[in-house]
Parts: C-alpha cells; structure tokens; sequence
C-alpha cells in the first residue's frame, strides 16, 4: 500500500461534506496547537471521539441553550455593555472578546469568585495565550516561544482560575451524591466532573479541555461578533429599509449572523489526514497519509448553490435543500462544531415560533448592539489585525448611544 | 417509494438533534443514545431524509420499505 504526503485540496461542497463524513479522514487541524489541543475533543478519532462527545453532548442540549439564551446571556451581554454605552464608544474588537469571554466562561465551567474587572482582564490574558496556542499554524511570529508561554499561562490559569472551579463543583457533586438538593452548574466542567470515572481523563486533558470551549467559545464567537455588525453597518447602508428590521426581528438578524460565518468560517480551511485510502463519491481518491484541505472560502461562495452574488452579504438569500445557511463552517459529520445551535442558534424553518426559537448568542448580542445604537466611527476606521494570516480585525472603533 | 429511519446504536453519539426536532419520533434510552419511539407515526419522506441530513454523527439511517436498500440521503 502506498503511503504519501501529498495534499490534497477540496473545493466542493459536496466533495468536502462527503469527507467530513468519512471516518478514515481524522481531524488535523490543530496538529501544530498541541500544547493547548493534545487530547481535547476536537482533537480525537474514532471510539475515544465518539464516547467523549457522546458525554459533553448531553451539556450541548437545546434544552441547556434555551436556558442560557433566555436567562443567563442576555443579563451578562447587558452588564458587559453597559459601561461602554455609558462611554459613548467602545473597539468592538475588545468588547467582543470581553463579552464573549463572560459567555464563555459560563459554559465552559470557569468560576470568578471576586467579579472583580482586574480578574476578567486575567482570564482574558490567559485566553488570549490559549487562542494563540489553538491557532499557532497560523501564527506570523516565532512558534516555539510561543509554545513555551503557552505551556506556562495553562499552568498558571490552573492554579488561579481552573482548580477553585474544580473544588467547588466536586463539593457539589458530592453533596447532590449525598441527596442533598443542590444546584450544580450545567457546563463542560461539571459534565467533565460527572462523569469523570467513565471517561477516565487525566487532570491535563481536563485542563486543556476546558481550555479549550473557553478559547473556542471565546474567540469564535467574537470574530462572528465583530464581523457580523460590520457586515450588517454595510449593508445598512445599501439598505436604510432594513433598520428597524436589525433592532425587531430576531430571525432577520440570525440570518445576518449565518451569512456572516458563511463568508467567515472560523478558520478559513478544515484539515484532515487520511488513516487509510479514501475515494470520495465524486471520484477523487485521498490515498492513505494524504493530507486534505477543505477550502471553505471557496465552497461556502460556490455560485452554483448559493446564487451570482455568492460573495457578497445577502441576509435574504435562501439556499437550496441540504446546504445550511452557514455553508460547511461549522464543519459536518461526526467533527461538526458542537457549539453550533449555542453560537448561531437553530436553522428557521416556515413555520418557526419567533418566541420559541433559538437564535443563538451571536444573535442575541450583535441585536443587543443595534438595540444601542452601535455605528462606525468616523473619525477612527478599522484596522485588520497584522499578527495573523487570518482575516481578524485589529481594531473596529464604533460610537453607542443615540 | 416510502422510507423507513432507523438509529445505529453504535454511531449514535447524543447529539440529542433528533430527539428536539422530533421527539414523537425519538427519545433517549437508558443511555442516552436516541432510539425511536415505539409504535409511532410513519413520518414523510421528506421529514425522513430532513431528520438525517440533520443528524451529524450519520446515525439515522434511512432504507427504501420495499427493497431494504440503504438510501445515500446526501
């Protein structure tokens, strides 16, 4: 049999669903960012992937959204903005981040007991270096410094942050075991914790795990933040018909959001390496060590299933049966993000309840934005951010309030 | 021609999907891994190939009734 290193890149839609599926393609995505990914989810194949999911799903539920997007975001997205509303302006950059570092440390299970603003800052330093650890293939600057600081900042994190959240939830635990009626958080930690026997992790891989949803809840959620209100400023300015629309109607604006991450998938490439000869429905044959890119930039603007205008911001685009309105960026198959239906809610259907949907916290916090009257600045315009091959913005000055 | 849908127990991995888009048509067992619900309603065609287009792990499985033959739902 013969083993190769060739590349092997994917532009279609259908060649790309169909390998997301294949279960000889393992993940390879995050082959540099091992000092932060080594043993999380994402991360594993086959049997050991399946029974890990198969746990933190019952935290990735509906029914556990709906309790975060009714009761628990909407007071945290309120309180985070606040102050910069206060201030008349704010870079979206750093608000997203802020924002979507609260959200995120509630669902990944990470406590801050004095809610002090120095110690949201901490976390957020920490999450920075996590960030960079998980997209260090990326990285413009010297990679194995940055490894070093990383495998620091987890250990510290640990020590600060990580461990006292441990202590309280297995105090919880233990008490519900007990029978006493307790209210143990319904996040990644504490299903970590629960069924911490039948897993059997290591206290590294629980670290780096939940280093992990806080990083990717994080941070994907903040670029969408980012970009989505900049996709929707523009396209109020083609469109002053649709104002009232992005302050009133939910539905309207979560199809901002899914054009937003289908023009912007988180990464920009899914990666996968072949554990043994794939040939795809269309013909093309992965060989065994091969090495496949999935080129979502290309496939999530295919004129063919997502019309002429393909590349450009269209919230009232519809695409054909089968393709979601996000393309392939929350990937598809066993792999498909598992924090989809949290960050951009459920797919709309005719027919939908607008009180009962889920919209998604992407939703909920960019309508939050246009609720307080977010526009650009005129006299400081975005920046792209230059440390990264990634398409980030560096800085996005908006002024708030009316 | 009429589909059927069933659950590999096996790949199932509690993505909990089906059970919230058609809980008269599926629920958790025991360890929560989804199975259907017994004696219910024959669902559409559509709503079929829809349930397990939407199921990420590809553990519902749809066969043609007449020939048992495994339908590539795409």
């Amino acid at each position: 049999m013969t083993v190769t290193d060739e590349t092997i890149v994917l532009r279609t839609f259908a060649d790309a669903k169909d390998a997301y599926r294949a279960k000889d393609l393992r993940q390879s995505l995050y082959d540099e960012g091992e000092v932060v990914m080594d043993g999380v989810l994402v991360n594993l194949h086959g049997d050991e992937h399946r029974n890990r999911r198969r746990v933190e799903n019952r935290m990735f539920r509906r029914d556990v959204f709906d309790q975060y997007e009714r009761e628990l975001f909407p007071a945290v997205t309120e309180r985070t903005v606040a102050p910069h509303l206060a201030a008349g302006k704010v870079d979206l950059v750093h608000l997203g981040h802020e924002l979507m570092l609260n959200l995120a440390a509630l669902t990944a299970g990470i406590d801050r007991p004095k809610g002090t603003v120095e110690e949201t800052a901490r976390l957020g330093e920490y999450n920075a270096k996590f960030i960079q650890g998980a997209t260090l293939a990326h990285s413009t600057g010297d990679k194995d410094a940055q490894r070093v600081a990383i495998a620091r900042a987890l250990e510290d994190w640990d020590a600060e942050f990580l461990a006292p959240s441990v202590e309280r939830r297995r105090e919880l635990l233990d008490r519900e075991a007990a029978g006493e009626d307790v209210e143990v958080p319904r996040d990644v930690l504490a299903t970590l914790l629960r069924h911490h026997d039948e897993l059997d992790l290591d206290d590294g891989v629980v670290r780096r795990e939940v280093a992990f949803f806080l990083l990717a809840g994080a941070h994907t959620s903040a670029t969408a933040f980012v970009r989505a209100i900049d996709h929707i400023l523009g396209w109020l300015e083609r469109h002053p018909e649709d104002a009232a629309a992005v302050r009133e109607d939910a539905l309207f604006m979560q199809r901002c959001v899914h054009e937003t991450v289908r023009l912007n998938p988180s990464s920009p490439t899914g990666r996968r390496r072949a554990l043994a000869p794939v040939t795809l429905r269309s013909g093309v044959h992965i060989p065994q060590g091969a090495t496949v890119v999935i080129d979502l930039q290309v496939l999530n603007r295919d004129p063919e299933l997502f019309g002429p205008d393909a590349a450009e911001f269209n919230p009232n685009r519809t695409p054909p049966p089968g393709v979601a309105p996000f393309g392939l960026s929350f990937g598809a198959g066993m792999h498909v993000c598992i924090g989809q239906d949290l960050a951009a809610g459920v797919v709309a259907r005719p027919g939908t309840d607008p009180d009962t949907h889920l919209y998604g916290l992407v939703t909920g916090a960019v309508q939050h934005m246009f609720g307080v009257g977010v526009r650009r600045d005129p006299d400081d315009p975005p920046q792209r951010d230059a440390a990264t091959a990634r398409p980030y913005w560096g800085t996005y000055p908006v002024l708030l309030g009316e | 021609m009429a589909y059927r849908i069933s659950v590999d127990h096996e790949a199932c991995m509690s993505s909990g999907k089906c059970v919230a888009d058609a809980p008269e048509l599926f629920r958790f067992d025991e360890d929560e891994i989804a199975e259907p619900v017994p004696g219910a309603p024959a669902p559409s065609d559509d709503r079929i190939v829809d349930l397990a287009r939407n199921c990420p792990s590809g553990a519902l499985v749809v066969t043609d009734a007449e020939s048992g033959d495994e339908v590539d739902v795409g």
